[in-house]
């Protein structure tokens, strides 16, 4: 039986790292390539010996997938592409292409430059990796090779995140990487056709949570932002130039709005116009309110939300500043973090993950006295809070998207074995759908129940279909014809259409069988014993005593002679063809048990 | 402004605190379990009803507001599966069992909360009540005083005690009438409290299965008024009860009763609930466990109205 072969490189049963190798109809698929971020060694990278141990991994890989920006998705990717070897096509969409070498140059400055690492990727590399890029739209399906396909759906979570349909003949696979099933102020929701997958690899990370409402987290968000602004503290707010930073505006804005509030709002120089240019860019990948309202207005130039000046860090009373770097590790954002955190009016608010030594992960950890450069130490006073806005599918928004793609298959990756044996009962039970949780290494093999599409020819669609019952759409219907195989292709027709496209002949196959009677009488005598012994039994069947002597049944020939030797016997010949087998065969034995007596 | 968006800036100004959670299907209990944990269940008709076991997050068990707290989600730490409606649901003190209870019937269904290397409730046995069929859904309550017990009936004269673990019944209540109960409670391993949806209050001693002692009737009213019942466990038998019992009924009459004095109320007040005589089906009346002398009343539309013991 066919089988799908799927093995997680990262993100079995872990978090961190998304890497899964699929195999689907001989053709080998990478579905991301991310970094563990809690990891400084060779475990933050996925482990690429399981792909193959021998051979290229071009040759061995038609293709690598990248779902969407994130470096829990990509971060491994200028790694495997450029030091480990891979020189085939790598696919994602065109924001994550756009976004995904500004992130991961950024990464790959903190853990250089900042950390001192050596074996590292480099600036070149992340340039010679993206140039083997294949930017892709929504919907879009693209032909990798001649059987292998992809296409992407929206997956909302950040900006260009898309899930994407892996497909080879009739057997395929959807990949969701990260996606969420709500909207929110910037992005839609994730979503996909009914196209039936035979498996769906799906994100668990979430999938034993209920979520805090987003408009909860928001409030508590506004709270204290406007707690701090109103006794006259400044809000750092460290961001990525993209992502959760533009919600926080249109949240800020629309609540600066309501409440008339006066405090200002800054967005780090630099950060508005490649935030602005992006978003323009790819308006079609926001949410329906912002591209209805782009018309009139690009949403992403706030009234109330103006550019930075290093200047106005120093100003007197409350403000608000949303400054790059994302992780307090550099720049911008460090330099204000600087200056406010002496005082304990102020707050700054980390709203993503913050890798390990950068100034965001220690005063998360609750570190209050940093050491900065020439050994100054830093007195933390300002307050420090975290608040995750990431987008994720919760339990409810999983089996929302199993109900839209209606897999035959679930895979869950991201999550503890022990802690999902109750979603996949749920799964299971909820949609009658077998559902794995492969651990790191651990293949698992998907036995698939490709359809192979024949065409009918017409003459024996109305020929067989006029046999029998007529045709129900609820019952299967029997029908019988010669496969053809053509270049590729399957036809069902007539036997006599067959021959004829093959140019051969039809050949009638015939059994004959001799049967001895003993019956003194003479062969015409016998003959009318026989007919009316048939007769008498083979009630539903049509037989015939004909003019020449002999008898039918049927197709099948009854005819008689006198033995050779023994003017006793009659040597009764019985002959059909290949399709009266069953009668034949029985006819025969009927006879072998000879003729009932006449009566005198 | 959209609506939405003007709700969330009224609430900063109406709540302190608001956490808001979307369960995937509703549930009409929620009850605590040990370790902080609560338990939800569904009560659709069709079977896959959910029994979740969920560790709320670290900003709602602490007092102070923590701010901007990371960890702010529920999380599933158990479930199973129920093929019927689960109307209520009840821990077994110092076991790891639970017992649930719901349409069609009055029988009861008893669950093993998960192992250690599993996150799955594991339904258990089935706890078949005297001519259960045809009878409502039966009300329950737990103790692990002398063995595992569970107090269960749908009626005044189906009132028992079985045995968790061995299914024994070991007391069942004197006949007082078949009027339907609306809720029933161990008071302490001796003593139990029993409400019919008439509001008629009766307590009743295991050790003297015939004698039931009724408390005051609560004021006449129309006969589709319903009541619920609000009480607590005492920790020891002898410790006299400084914690009156509550009744609600469906109009939103609140009474409190002592039960040292079930002759006379101890206070009356009206309290507000939306849709009057809209029936009892989700009305619940609770002391709260923490703050002294408060009591939480919810109804259909799922307000929720924190209440002073002092009313009049």
């Amino acid at each position: 039986m066919p089988e799908i072969k799927v093995t997680p490189l990262g993100a079995g049963q872990d978090v961190g790292r998304s890497c899964i190798l699929v195999s689907i109809a001989g053709k080998n698929v990478m579905l991301d390539c991310g970094m563990h971020m809690g990891y400084n060694d060779d475990r933050r990278f996925p482990d690429f010996s399981y792909i193959t141990q021998n051979g290229r991994l071009t040759d061995f890989l038609d293709c690598v997938i990248i779902s969407h920006f994130h470096l829990d998705h990509c971060g491994a990717l200028p790694y495997f592409s450029e030091m480990v070897g891979y020189d085939g096509p790598i696919y994602m969409t065109h924001p994550t292409k756009a976004i995904c070498p500004i992130l991961l140059e950024d990464y790959r400055k903190i853990t250089v430059d900042k950390k001192g690492e050596t074996n590292f990727f480099t600036s070149q590399m992340i340039k010679d990796c993206m140039k083997k890029v294949v930017a892709v739209h929504l919907h879009q399906t693209v032909q990798v090779d001649e059987e292998l396909e992809i296409k992407a759906y929206y997956a909302g979570h950040v900006l260009g995140a898309a899930m994407f349909q892996i497909k080879v003949g009739c057997e395929s696979v959807v990949y969701t990487g990260d996606y969420n099933m709500t909207p929110d102020r910037h992005l839609g929701a994730a979503w996909i056709d009914k196209c039936r997958p035979d498996l769906l690899i799906t994100e668990s990370t979430y999938a034993t949570t209920i979520r805090d409402s987003k408009r909860c987290r928001e409030r508590d968000f506004l709270k204290k932002v406007h707690e701090t602004v109103e006794r006259g503290g400044k809000v750092l707010i460290p961001v990525f130039a993209l992502g959760r930073a533009q919600e926080l505006c249109i949240l800020l804005e629309t609540f600066w709005e309501r409440m008339n509030l006066k405090a200002p709002i800054y967005f780090s120089t630099g950060l508005t116009e490649k935030a602005n240019h992006y978003y323009k860019l790819f308006i079609t990948w926001t949410n329906q309110k912002i591209r209805k309202t782009f018309v009139q207005r690009n949403m992403f130039e706030f009234k109330h939300i103006k550019a930075f000046d290093r200047a106005f860090a120093d100003n007197p009373g409350p403000m608000v500043v949303f400054a790059t770097p994302g992780m307090l590790h550099a720049g911008q954002s460090l330099q204000i973090f600087r200056k406010w955190a002496g005082n304990e009016k102020n707050m700054v608010i980390m709203p993503g993950y913050c890798v390990q030594g950068t100034v965001g992960h220690k005063i998360l950890s609750g570190q209050r006295k940093l050491e900065m450069e020439g050994r100054q130490i830093l007195e933390v006073k300002m307050q420090v809070e975290y608040m995750s806005f990431s987008a994720h599918a919760d339990a409810k928004g999983i089996m929302q998207l199993i109900r839209q793609a209606e897999p035959r298959n679930v895979l869950l990756v991201h999550g503890e074995a022990k802690k999902m044996e109750f979603l996949k009962q749920k799964i299971e039970q909820e949609f009658h759908v077998s559902c794995f949780m492969p651990a790191n290494g651990e293949t698992t093999s998907i036995l698939t129940n490709p359809c192979i599409p024949v065409d009918i020819s017409l003459g024996l669609l109305k020929r067989e279909t006029a046999i029998g019952p007529l045709p129900d759409a609820k019952r299967p219907k029997l029908m019988h014809g010669t496969l053809l195989m053509k270049d590729n292709s399957f036809r069902l027709v007539s036997p006599e259409q067959a021959l004829k496209e093959l140019g051969l002949a039809e050949h009638q196959l015939r059994f004959t069988c001799r049967v001895h009677i003993q019956d003194p009488r003479k062969e015409h005598e016998t003959v009318l014993r026989v007919y009316n012994h048939l007769k008498g039994i083979l009630k539903d069947y049509s037989v015939q005593h004909l003019p020449d002597g002999s008898i039918t049944v049927e197709s099948i020939l009854i005819q008689a002679t006198a033995h050779s030797e023994d003017q006793g016997t009659k040597v009764l010949l019985v002959s059909w063809t290949y399709q009266d087998e069953e009668l034949g065969s029985y006819l025969t034995s009927l006879l072998k048990k000879g003729l009932p007596q006449s009566p005198p | 402004m959209d609506a939405a968006d003007e709700w969330l800036v009224q609430s900063l100004r109406l709540y302190r605190d608001l956490h808001t959670f979307e369960l995937q299907a509703p549930t009409r209990l929620i009850e605590w379990a040990r370790g902080n944990r609560v338990c939800v269940a569904g009560y659709g008709q069709s079977d896959g009803n959910e029994i979740l076991q969920l560790i709320p997050p670290p900003t709602l068990l602490t007092k102070e507001t923590q701010g901007l707290c990371p960890e702010r989600d529920f999380k599933v730490e158990c479930g199973g599966f129920s093929e019927r409606p689960v109307y209520s649901l009840k821990y077994v003190p110092d076991t790891s069992l639970l017992v649930t209870s719901g349409p069609p019937n009055s029988s009861l269904q008893v669950w093993q909360v998960s192992a250690e290397d599993s996150d799955v409730i594991k339904s258990v046995s089935t706890l078949a009540t005297e001519n259960c069929t045809g009878q409502s859904w039966a009300k329950i309550d737990t103790i692990s005083a002398r063995a595992p017990w569970v107090l269960h009936g749908s009626r005044l004269d189906r009132v028992q005690i079985t045995e968790v673990e061995s299914r024994k019944s070991v007391y069942t209540a004197a006949s007082r009438g078949s009027e339907e109960l609306s809720g029933l409670a161990f008071l302490d391993c001796n003593t139990l409290l029993l409400c019919c949806a008439t509001g008629r209050l009766c307590l009743a001693d295991v050790r003297q299965p015939q004698s039931l002692v009724e408390a005051t009737p609560v004021p006449s009213a129309p006969c589709s008024e319903q009541w619920c019942l609000g009480s607590r466990h005492r920790a020891q038998p002898s410790e006299p009860s400084s914690q009156p019992v509550a009744r609600l009924s469906s109009r939103g009459l609140l009474t409190l009763t002592d039960l040292r004095k079930t002759s006379e109320f101890l206070a009356l007040a009206k309290a507000r609930v939306p849709s009057p005589g809209s029936g009892a089906e989700f009305l619940c009346v609770s002391w709260a466990p923490a703050l002294e002398g408060c009591l939480a009343i919810s109804e259909r539309e799922r307000n929720k109205e924190r209440l002073n013991k002092g009313l009049e």
